[in-house]
């Protein structure tokens, strides 16, 4: 192509701007214009058809960036930033396979929940500012997805931190909506503390924040193995802040305060899928320490099964969808531990696809029922909402991972890697949190659509065509995506192949049939459990009270933390704030100035304001000193 | 005859009763007198060196530039000062410089 058609990988560069500006747009519209021409009102369809078209627009320009580099090969296209000293660094984008596959995935998210928003949000005062903050979101996971040096991804990251905060707390009259905004921000904060100080010693050890320049001075060993495995644990931290891994989950599910679109759109493309993006990238740098890939692994496998757990016993729909995000997530980082990146992106796209399926879905539900959340004030809402009901089963099967759904080989090629790379208990665990994952799937399904329509349901109703059209074309898509795992002609290898040439989907019998029998098993638990009863789920809460008590109150963690906050972080904080009002601040600053103040009183005396008393003193100093040069020097 | 010691006493002369103006007067304007007293005194002192010093062409011409310059800097500094003294008067009705002590404690 190159010279021909001049738009490609050069113009990957507009997809995050056009978003970044939308949000700037719909801001000058919606406030400038008011105080320019006061009274004024921009009509409400404006804001929407900014960040909407800006999203479709990139979105097609994720085609055309797809088509150059399928031609070409990856690229990158950088300006200069700043030069400090003799380091010059730059806003620059990098086209590969990795990350078109997350421009493709982030842009198409984003664009199908920003068109259901228009119907979920309808009437909300701030209805602008959502569509300028969502643009936002998007626009700042979409620079950090192209970031070719880690400042450039490490200020996209932050802001990706920002959006999420404005957006979890976009009702922030609530209060429990701002602190849930609060606890997100500062949770993942925690763990960006650690990615900068990583970044920071990457660059100490090779004078480069370009992220292949960094790949090729370590794979050349040009960095010190302490140094490369306290940087990529420090970096791996701020993955598990932004993933919500264990035990830096907490702030996900808290995040629900949020608009439900905002928590479809956090949890399939742009804010949790950051830490395994993340990770991914730097996978080249992990893969040269083992230990800390050990690391990843076994923080994945924890985070599976124990969200995993805690998603069955939660009550309200939204809850149990954030668990399986963060158990899903865990999956991820078990298969980018098992160093399986075709796998992993794979199941981040299905999971992306699924996941967003499932809490737009939700979303309609809680729309038709008056905002409830709690699933056992469900069930039998499959008649009053049946394409909602069709479009979330679709998406909990392909969550679940029932053939022949995206999610099924998805799951399938982690479990591969897993059992190819790693230890065989890690497998076994690993299907175990599949189990999980079906068994919860298969309950809420069976609790808000099955069983007999309760009667505090009967208002329900299907919602309007804005909000079920984008479900339908997510469901059709997580109908489709597992598709692409296959081999169909000798130029597209299945995905493996897409990310690596020479890699192809592979099948193992036993292993399939295995999670199939699993998956199908847990269904027919959860059937038993939660349709018939002939397992009854109160009778084993009443048998087993103590195991019951844990998992409803998440295990304590969140007490255990406020319990730290409590007796640790604020006696120190009290300590270290009396240090500063006595220390710093009575007897630093302020006896400074008392004793300015006090000398000043003594001395100011001697200015008497009358002139002759100024040249009298001119003349004696000025004799004084002429006698001393006398005296003295001559 | 007169020889370099007159011109050192009546420098020294003008120099003191100069300064004893400035200490001594109330009246800006005959402070400012004064202070055109004390360069003239410098001025003089220059000219009797000048006349009776066996100084090179260099050293001479260095002299006078000095010279050119104090009554420069003195005609200067009285332009400026009589304005400011106008000023003064315009607004406080007096040049009295005890009287002007606004920025005294």
């Amino acid at each position: 192509m190159g010279e021909a058609n001049a738009i490609g990988i050069n113009a990957a560069w507009v997809i995050p701007a056009l978003s970044a500006s939308a949000f700037f747009l719909i801001i000058v519209l919606n406030r400038v214009l008011g105080y320019v021409f006061p009274g004024s009102r921009v009509p409400s369809f404006v804001a929407p058809v900014i960040s909407i078209g800006a999203m479709l627009a990139g979105f097609v320009l994720f085609w055309v960036v797809l088509v150059d580099l399928l031609q070409n090969g990856p690229g990158t296209f950088s300006i200069a930033w700043l030069t400090v000293g003799e380091t010059e660094i730059q806003w620059g984008v990098l086209i590969d396979k990795l990350s078109v596959v997350m421009i493709g995935l982030v842009t198409f998210i984003a664009l199908l929940v920003q068109i259901y928003s228009i119907g979920y949000m309808k009437g909300d005062p701030r209805f602008g500012w959502y569509f300028a903050a969502h643009a936002l979101f998007a626009g700042a996971m979409l620079a950090l997805v192209l970031a070719d040096n880690l400042l450039f991804l490490y200020v996209a990251w932050e802001l990706v931190g920002l959006g999420s905060y404005l957006l979890i707390g976009f009702w922030w009259e609530k209060r429990s909506a701002a602190q849930a905004a609060k606890k997100a921000f500062i949770t993942t904060r925690i763990g960006d503390v650690g990615l900068l100080i990583g970044i920071i010693l990457l660059f100490r050890a090779t004078g480069s924040f370009d992220i292949s320049t960094i790949f090729h001075v370590a794979a050349s060993g040009g960095i010190g193995s302490v140094t490369l495995n306290t940087a990529t644990a420090l970096i791996f931290l701020g993955a598990m802040g932004k993933s919500a891994q264990f035990p830096f989950h907490v702030w996900l599910p808290d995040a629900m305060e949020g608009p439900t679109p905002v928590s479809a759109l956090i949890h399939a493309a742009t804010m949790v899928t950051a830490g395994v993006f993340l990770v991914a990238r730097m996978l080249p740098l992990f893969e040269l320490a083992p230990d800390v890939m050990m690391a990843v692994a076994i923080t994945g496998l924890v985070t599976f099964v124990f969200a995993g757990t805690l998603a069955l016993v939660m009550t309200d729909i939204k809850r149990v969808l954030a668990y399986s995000t963060i158990s899903h997530l865990g999956l991820m980082m078990l298969s980018l531990g098992a160093g399986a990146l075709a796998a992993t992106l794979f199941h981040l796209v299905a999971h992306g696809v699924s996941k967003a399926l499932l809490f737009l879905g939700a979303g309609s539900v809680m729309h038709g029922s008056d905002g409830e959340t709690d699933a056992r004030k469900m069930g039998g809402l499959r008649a009053k909402m049946p394409i909602t009901a069709v479009t979330f089963i679709i998406g909990a099967a392909g969550l679940a991972g029932l053939p022949p759904l995206a999610g099924f080989f998805s799951k399938d090629e982690v479990l591969l890697g897993v059992w190819a790379d790693l230890n065989p208990a890690f497998l076994v665990v690993a299907l175990f949190g599949v189990f999980l994952s079906a068994l919860y799937m298969a309950r809420v399904v069976l609790l808000v659509f099955f069983g007999p329509l309760n009667p505090e349901r009967e208002g329900a109703h299907e919602s309007p065509p804005v909000m079920w059209v984008p479900l339908a074309i997510l469901a059709v898509l997580a109908l489709g995506v597992g598709f692409l795992a296959f081999n169909y002609t000798t130029d597209y290898q299945g995905f493996a192949g897409f990310m690596s040439s020479g890699h192809h989907f592979e099948v193992t019998g036993w292993l399939m049939g295995l999670s199939i029998a699993i998956t199908l098993g847990a269904f027919a638990g959860a059937w038993l459990a939660y349709s018939r009863n002939t397992i009854s789920h109160a009778a084993l809460a009443a048998r087993f009270p103590v195991i019951y008590k844990v998992l409803v109150n998440k295990y304590y963690i969140d007490e255990a933390y406020q319990w730290v906050i409590d007796h640790v972080v604020l006696v120190i904080a009290r300590a270290v704030a009396l240090f500063d009002r006595v220390v710093i601040n009575d007897t630093g600053v302020d006896g400074l100035a008392i004793s300015v103040r006090l000398s000043a009183m003594r001395t100011r005396v001697i200015q008497t304001g009358y002139l002759y008393t100024y040249g009298a003193a001119m003349v004696f100093g000025v004799v004084g000193l002429a006698l001393i040069w006398w005296i003295f020097l001559t | 005859m007169i020889e370099l010691t007159h011109f050192q006493v009546l420098g020294a002369a003008l120099f003191a009763i100069g300064l004893y103006g400035v200490l001594a007067r109330r009246s800006a304007v005959l402070i400012l007198m004064s202070i055109e007293l004390m360069l003239s005194a410098v001025n003089i002192n220059l000219i009797g060196y000048a006349a009776f010093v066996d100084f090179t062409e260099a050293q001479r011409s260095l002299g006078q530039v000095l010279i050119i310059f104090v009554i420069t800097i003195a005609a200067a500094e009285l332009a400026l000062a009589i304005a400011i003294i106008l000023r003064l008067y315009r607004n406080r009705s007096t040049v009295n410089a005890d009287e002007i002590n606004l920025m005294k404690f």
